[in-house]
C-alpha cells in the first residue's frame, strides 16, 4: 500500500518509466518560471498524469503570466502551491490543490481551514517534532502528504546572495555551494529569482512514516534534488542515508524555555 | 495624499510613550504571548491595557502583534487572548497564520485584522485571499517593488502599510528556519537568533573558495528617497523596525521621519534635509542603510560584507528629566564634559547646538564631567526644554 503512494519529483520526462519499475507510480513536476529550486520541465512536455508544484512567492508580474497558463494546468492530477495568490486563482477551477506553504503547515486549525476550503490535501513542514507529526494526522480532516526525504529548504530569499558575493570577492561566477559554521552546514543555489539554502544533509523519515496510519497519508513525498533513479531505489529499500531532522528535537517558542535546556 | 501614518515599534511602555511623544501616529507591539520578537520585553496584559488607554487618549492607535506560525501547542489560550484584545480596544492585530483568522472569523471576535508580512505578500491575488479573510491592510513583504505596490492597492483598495526603515531579513519573512538548524530555535515563534549575519565557510567539492568568509547580512533598510513617491501609490502607513532597539534610537528615528513627512505633506522636503536626515539615521543606527526592492533588486552595494561588527553607538549623552528655573535636570546616559559640543533633541523642539560650560551635580556642586551611568545632572539652559527632550554628541550640523 505505502508504495503505490509514494510520490516524487522527476527531473526529465523519462524518469517516470524508470520509477515505473521500481514501484513508484506517482509523480510531480516543478515548471519554469513559477517553481524554483529543483530541476524544471516544460508543461507542454509533461504529461497529464503529474502533479505540478508551483512553489514561488510571485510578485504582479508573475502571476500576471501565471494566469495565461492556467487553462493549461487543468489537464494536470493536480497543483502544489506555496504563494497563496495561486490558491485565490484556482480554487474555483475544479483542479485539485494542495496546500504546502513551506513553513506554515504546522497547526490544525489553519490546516483544517484550507481542507474545508477545498484543497484535496496539505504537505506538512519539515520542522515539526514526531509527536506533533502524529498529531497533524490525527487531527487532519484529510489525508495529507508527507515528506519522508529530502532536503529541508531552510531558506528563500529573493536576493542574490551568491553572486553578489562572487562579485565581492572577485570570485568567477559560481553557484551549488556549501555554506558551513560551526553551527551548521547548507548547501545553496541561486538562480534568477533568488537564493535558497537547504539543510546540507538529506533527512530520512523513512521508518518514522511506518508509525503514521496509512489511510491518514495521501502520499509520501521524495523530494530528490541530485540522486539517481537507482539511489533512489536503494534508499527506499533501506539504505541509510540521511538524518532524522527534527523527529527528536522540538524547536522551543519561549527563549525561557531555550535557557532551561541549555 | 490623506491618512499618511507614521508607525513605530514599542519594545516597553516606555519606548512606547517616547515614541508618540516624538511624533509615531501609532505603534506597534507585542504580548508576551504569540507574537515575534521573543527577546523584546514585550507587554505584559496589564501593561497592555495601559498602552491602549495611553494612546487613545492622544488619538493614537495600537497594533499588536499575534505573527507566530502556530503549533498545535501554541494554539491553547490563543481564543481568551483574543477576547482579551478586543475587550481592551486594540485598534488592530497582526497576524501571519490562518489559524488566527480563522479564529476570528468563525467566533465573531471584534478584532481588526492586519497581514503581517510574515505572509510575504507581493502579488495582488494573494492580497485579495486575505481581503476576502476579512483582513483591512496588509503589510507588505519587504521585497515588493513599486509595481506590487501600484497594483496591490489598485485591485484591493487596502490600506498597505510598508517598512520604511530598519533591519532587513535576509530571507522573505517567514520563510527562513536557519534558527530551527543552528540553535533549535523556532523563527517563526520568535526565537530568530540572526544566524544570517554570521560568518560562512564558502565550499565547493569540498575546497573552500575564499579566505574571505561568506556574508549574506544585509544593510538596513532607509526608503528616504520614495517615500513621497509610496505615499502618491498608496501606502498608507509608514513602518519603522526595532522593538528591541533603544529609547534613544526610537526617539531619533521617529523625529527624523515625522520632519520628514511633514516636510513632503507641506511640500518643503529639500535635498539638503534628505541628507541630513541619512546622516543621522545611519549614525543612530551604527550602520549603513539604503533603499531596497521598491526601484530595484538590492546588489552587492546593499549587502554587508562585515559579519556582526557593529561599533557600540555613545551618542546619547542625557535624558532630560525636568526643566526648572532655566535649568535642564539630565539623567546620564554616556559620558560628557565641561566644553562639549552638544545637541538638544525633542518633540517639540527645534533641534539646537549647546556648548556645555558648566555641570552641576544633584547637591549643586559644581563638576567637570558627568561620568556615572544615570547620575543626575543640571545644565543651565536658555531654551525651555521638556521631560523626554534628549542631549546627544553633536556630529552632524543642523539642517
Amino acid at each position: 500500500m505505502k508504495t503505490l503512494k509514494r510520490l516524487i519529483n522527476i527531473k526529465c520526462c523519462e524518469e517516470i518509466e524508470e520509477y515505473k519499475k521500481i514501484g513508484i507510480t506517482n509523480f510531480l513536476i516543478f515548471i519554469p518560471e513559477f517553481s524554483i529550486a529543483y530541476p524544471t520541465i516544460p508543461i507542454e512536455d509533461a504529461p497529464d498524469e503529474v502533479f505540478v508544484y508551483v512553489n514561488r512567492i510571485m510578485d504582479t508580474n508573475t502571476v500576471t503570466n501565471f494566469k495565461k497558463i492556467i487553462p493549461q494546468l487543468k489537464r494536470f492530477r493536480g497543483i502544489i502551491f506555496e504563494d497563496l495568490g495561486v490558491f485565490h486563482l484556482l480554487k474555483d477551477e475544479k483542479i485539485p490543490l494542495i496546500w504546502a506553504q513551506n513553513h506554515f503547515v504546522t497547526n490544525k486549525e489553519s490546516l483544517n481551514y484550507y481542507l474545508e476550503s477545498g484543497c484535496l490535501s496539505a504537505i506538512i513542514s519539515n520542522e515539526l517534532h514526531k509527536e506533533e507529526i502524529k498529531e497533524m494526522f490525527s487531527s487532519s480532516l484529510k489525508p495529507l502528504v508527507f515528506t519522508v526525504f529530502g532536503k529541508n529548504n531552510v531558506m528563500y530569499s529573493r536576493r542574490k546572495l551568491l553572486s553578489n558575493f562572487n562579485e565581492h570577492v572577485g570570485l568567477d561566477e559560481m553557484n551549488d555551494v556549501v555554506l558551513e559554521t560551526k553551527r551548521g552546514s547548507f548547501f545553496a543555489h541561486e538562480e534568477e529569482n533568488g537564493t535558497l539554502l537547504f539543510a546540507h544533509e538529506y533527512f530520512n523519515y523513512l521508518e518514522f512514516s511506518e508509525e503514521i496510519p496509512d489511510e491518514k497519508v495521501l502520499y509520501y513525498l521524495i523530494l530528490n534534488l541530485e540522486f539517481s533513479v537507482q539511489e533512489i531505489g536503494e534508499i527506499l529499500d533501506g539504505k541509510e542515508v540521511g538524518n532524522r531532522g527534527f523527529l527528536e528535537k522540538k524547536t522551543v517558542y519561549k527563549m525561557a524555555e531555550y535557557d532551561d535546556k541549555k | 495624499m490623506k491618512n499618511i501614518e507614521l508607525l513605530a515599534p514599542a519594545g516597553s511602555l516606555e519606548k512606547m510613550k517616547i515614541a508618540l511623544l516624538y511624533g509615531a501616529d501609532a505603534v506597534y507591539l507585542g504580548g508576551t504571548e504569540f507574537s515575534l520578537r521573543a527577546n523584546a520585553k514585550n507587554f505584559s496584559r496589564n501593561e497592555m491595557r495601559e498602552a491602549v488607554t495611553y494612546a487613545h487618549e492622544r488619538e493614537k492607535k495600537v497594533y499588536v502583534t499575534v505573527n507566530i506560525v502556530f503549533h498545535n501547542e501554541d494554539l491553547v489560550g490563543l481564543e481568551e487572548y483574543l477576547r482579551f484584545l478586543g475587550e481592551i480596544k486594540v485598534d488592530a492585530i497582526i497576524a501571519s497564520d490562518l489559524a488566527v483568522m480563522s479564529l476570528i472569523n468563525r467566533k465573531k471576535i471584534p478584532l481588526e485584522l492586519h497581514i503581517s508580512t510574515q505572509a510575504s505578500i507581493l502579488n495582488e491575488e494573494a492580497a485579495l485571499f486575505y481581503k476576502e479573510l476579512g483582513a483591512t491592510r496588509l503589510v507588505l513583504a519587504r521585497e515588493a517593488n513599486r509595481d506590487d505596490i501600484k497594483k496591490i492597492k489598485e485591485t484591493t483598495g487596502l490600506e498597505l502599510e510598508c517598512f520604511m526603515h530598519g533591519a532587513m531579513c535576509t530571507s522573505l519573512s517567514g520563510r527562513c528556519v536557519l534558527s530551527n538548524y543552528c540553535t533549535n530555535r523556532d523563527s517563526n515563534r520568535g526565537g530568530c537568533a540572526q544566524i544570517c549575519r554570521f560568518e560562512f565557510d564558502y565550499l565547493k567539492d569540498g575546497k573552500k573558495q575564499s579566505e574571505i568568509p561568506f556574508s549574506m547580512t544585509p544593510k538596513d533598510l532607509n526608503m528616504i528617497p520614495f517615500i513621497e513617491e509610496m505615499m502618491k501609490i498608496g501606502v498608507n502607513s509608514f513602518k519603522i523596525e526595532g522593538r528591541m532597539r533603544s529609547i534613544y534610537y526610537v526617539a531619533t528615528v521617529i523625529l527624523i521621519y515625522r520632519r520628514l513627512i511633514d516636510k513632503i505633506l507641506a511640500n518643503t522636503l529639500t535635498k539638503e534635509y534628505q541628507e541630513y536626515a541619512l546622516n543621522i539615521l545611519n549614525r543612530v543606527a551604527n550602520r549603513e542603510s539604503a533603499p531596497q526592492f521598491f526601484d530595484s533588486l538590492p546588489g552587492k552595494n546593499e549587502q554587508y560584507f562585515l559579519g556582526r561588527q557593529e561599533i557600540s553607538n555613545q551618542d546619547f549623552l542625557g535624558l532630560v528629566l525636568d526643566y526648572q528655573e532655566g535649568f535642564a535636570i539630565i539623567e546620564q546616559r554616556n559620558y560628557f564634559k565641561r566644553g562639549d559640543i552638544v545637541q538638544f533633541i525633542g518633540p517639540n523642539l527645534e533641534t539646537f547646538d549647546y556648548k556645555v560650560e558648566e555641570i552641576w551635580d544633584e547637591c549643586d556642586n559644581k563638576i567637570e564631567k558627568a561620568n556615572h551611568a544615570q547620575m543626575i545632572v543640571k545644565l543651565k539652559v536658555n531654551v525651555k526644554l521638556q521631560q523626554f527632550d534628549m542631549m546627544r554628541i553633536k556630529v552632524f550640523d543642523i539642517s
